[in-house]
């Protein structure tokens, strides 16, 4: 009855992955398997970047791009090279629900992925606002700067969509047609965080800034070829177990708390806040 | 295929001598008894099929050295060795006599079963007035020979017995390839049981007594692959079944859930 439902053999499924919340493998699994019908459609097709953390978060883990030894036969996998590392990386691709659970069952807890696909890695069809702010800036004050910048793009008839980034901050992603180069979408991002700096003292747009005290900085940087994002769904390795969770922008007003959407209360809501991204492809304005 | 399972004579003895008692010689032909039937598998290369084979590899440079140049060496301190030639050896070889000479018997159980090694069948060779006078005798008597027979390069302890109408000879191991249990400390220490206690295991073990039969153990694991074999061999696809455990269990449902949900998209 096993290889008719999944191709992967689990292993270790009793190992504690969060010690504090004393999570196991098993718990993690499960949850990927709960909230692949959302988040496949988000991963499929684009190259991964994994963080895995065979003994536990606790315990040293590592980032990886190239598919692991042992990787099986039925794993989509494709090679890119980079002209910056003159190596060819061998990228595993998420389409389907087995390759999910396998990651899991590797003890990957984080999947990032880049703001495109893999048929035109080099023009987007995501943009990218980080919104990260250096203590004490609460999470109230991040959350209405995030409807700020909302605002802004409303302003400008683009539709935009909310997560929590699983740890302080929260990222606003603009679907958009596949036309635009990353230095496009990085100026563009740029240019709006500029714009908001200058409405509110809080902001910061500058990377220089960071790490001023009580700013919010609106990261524009990660609109870059070979950079990534955090998906929405993944898990973190933090010891709270927290998730970059989809939100509805109404959720954002409510004053959601991000530590505390986490492995247990995450993808039980009806409503998928992100059903429509891959569907809304926006053009930027001129 | 069949075959290959089934008990066989092996084709030649592996010895042959006399048994001797006193002035008495009976000459007897001795075959292997015990086999180790697990499976063999060979190793092969994944992606052509063809075997394996070992080579020897020099631990220096990690050259292959054929059989000419191999030696061999006594170990006496860490990469410290006396080197032999094979014609050494050779002349220091224990000479069998091609004699198994009995010069005591004794009852077969009072020998530990423990010191017993390998079993051998003893076969008459043009003997057969001698050597069934002999097996009714060790028969009615249930008395064992001691003796000792020498075996390619080894020397033997080893008993001969009746079994099964048959004589059979059993190497004995020597005392010192045995460990004495009483080297472990908790052994030694261990305390005398209360007699009240002991009546009371005696009666249990007696009420759980019975019979034993060996044909009733088969190794499961060997009969499972024998199974898959076949299977193989008629081309039948040959469906991996793990046993789930209950976590995995829990997600199986997870996952049927998630692919009903994921079909109806």
């Amino acid at each position: 009855m096993n290889d008719k439902i999944t191709k992967v053999e689990f292993t270790n499924l009793k190992k504690i992955l969060f010690l504090k919340m004393q999570i196991t493998k098993a718990q993690i699994i499960e949850y990927y398997i709960k909230v692949a019908p959302r988040m496949l459609a988000f991963l499929t097709d684009r190259p991964l970047a994994l963080t895995r953390f065979p003994n536990g978060i606790e315990k040293q883990g590592f980032y990886e791009k190239n598919a692991p030894q042992g990787t099986p036969t039925w794993i989509k996998t494709i090679k890119v090279f980079s002209k910056t590392t003159r190596r060819s990386t061998n990228y595993i691709l998420c389409n389907d629900l087995d390759t999910l659970v396998w990651l899991a069952n590797l003890a990957t807890i984080e999947i990032h992925t880049p703001l495109s696909r893999v048929d035109s890695l080099k023009k987007p069809d995501l943009i990218f606002f980080d919104i990260d702010p250096e203590p004490p800036a609460t999470y109230q004050k991040t959350a209405e700067v995030t409807l700020l910048l909302k605002e802004k793009l409303d302003n400008m008839g683009l539709e935009s969509f909310v997560k929590t980034s699983g740890k302080k901050g929260f990222h606003v992603v603009i679907p958009i047609i596949r036309k635009y180069t990353f230095l496009e979408t990085r100026k563009f991002v740029h240019k709006i965080g500029k714009q908001l700096a200058k409405e509110d003292n809080r902001i910061v747009s500058e990377l220089t800034e960071t790490k001023k005290p009580g700013k919010i900085f609106v990261d524009y940087l990660q609109n870059s070829h070979g950079r990534t994002m955090v998906s929405p769904y993944s898990l973190r390795a933090v010891p709270e177990a927290t998730v970059s969770n989809p939100l509805d922008w109404k959720d954002l007003k409510k004053g959601i708390k991000p530590t505390d959407l986490n492995i247990f209360n995450v993808g039980k809501s009806k409503k998928d806040p992100w059903k429509r991204i891959l569907e809304r492809r926006q053009k930027l304005p001129e | 295929m069949e075959n290959k399972f089934k008990t066989n004579i092996p084709r030649r003895p592996i010895w042959t001598g006399n048994l001797t008692i006193g002035l008495v010689n009976v000459p007897i032909k001795v075959y292997p008894m015990i086999y180790n039937r697990g499976l063999t598998f060979r190793f092969l290369h994944r992606s052509d099929g063809h075997p394996l084979k070992y080579q020897k590899v020099c631990t220096k440079d990690e050259k292959v050295i054929p059989w000419e140049e191999v030696t061999k060496g006594y170990e006496i301190a860490k990469n410290e060795y006396v080197i032999f030639s094979k014609e050494e050896l050779d002349a220091v070889k224990p000479e069998s006599d091609k004699k198994i000479r009995l010069d005591k018997f004794i009852d077969y159980f009072s020998v530990d079963p423990i010191y017993f090694d390998k079993s051998y069948a003893l076969v008459p060779n043009k003997s057969d007035e001698a050597y069934s006078l002999l097996l009714a005798t060790l028969e009615k008597m249930g008395k064992a020979g001691v003796g000792r027979i020498t075996m390619r390069t080894k020397e033997y302890p080893a008993l001969i017995h009746a079994y099964n109408g048959a004589i059979v000879l059993t190497t004995l191991r020597y005392s010192y390839d045995v460990l004495n249990p009483q080297n472990f400390e908790e052994l030694r220490k261990l305390k005398e049981p209360q007699k009240i206690e002991l009546d009371l295991a005696v009666r249990i073990i007696k009420d759980l007594s019975g019979e034993f039969d060996i044909t009733e153990y088969k190794d499961r694991y060997k009969q499972e692959v024998e199974e898959l074999i076949k299977k193989k061999l008629k081309g039948e696809k040959v469906i991996l079944e793990k046993t789930v455990d209950e976590e995995a269990r829990g997600l199986m449902v997870a996952l049927r859930d998630t692919l009903k949900k994921l079909e109806r998209k």
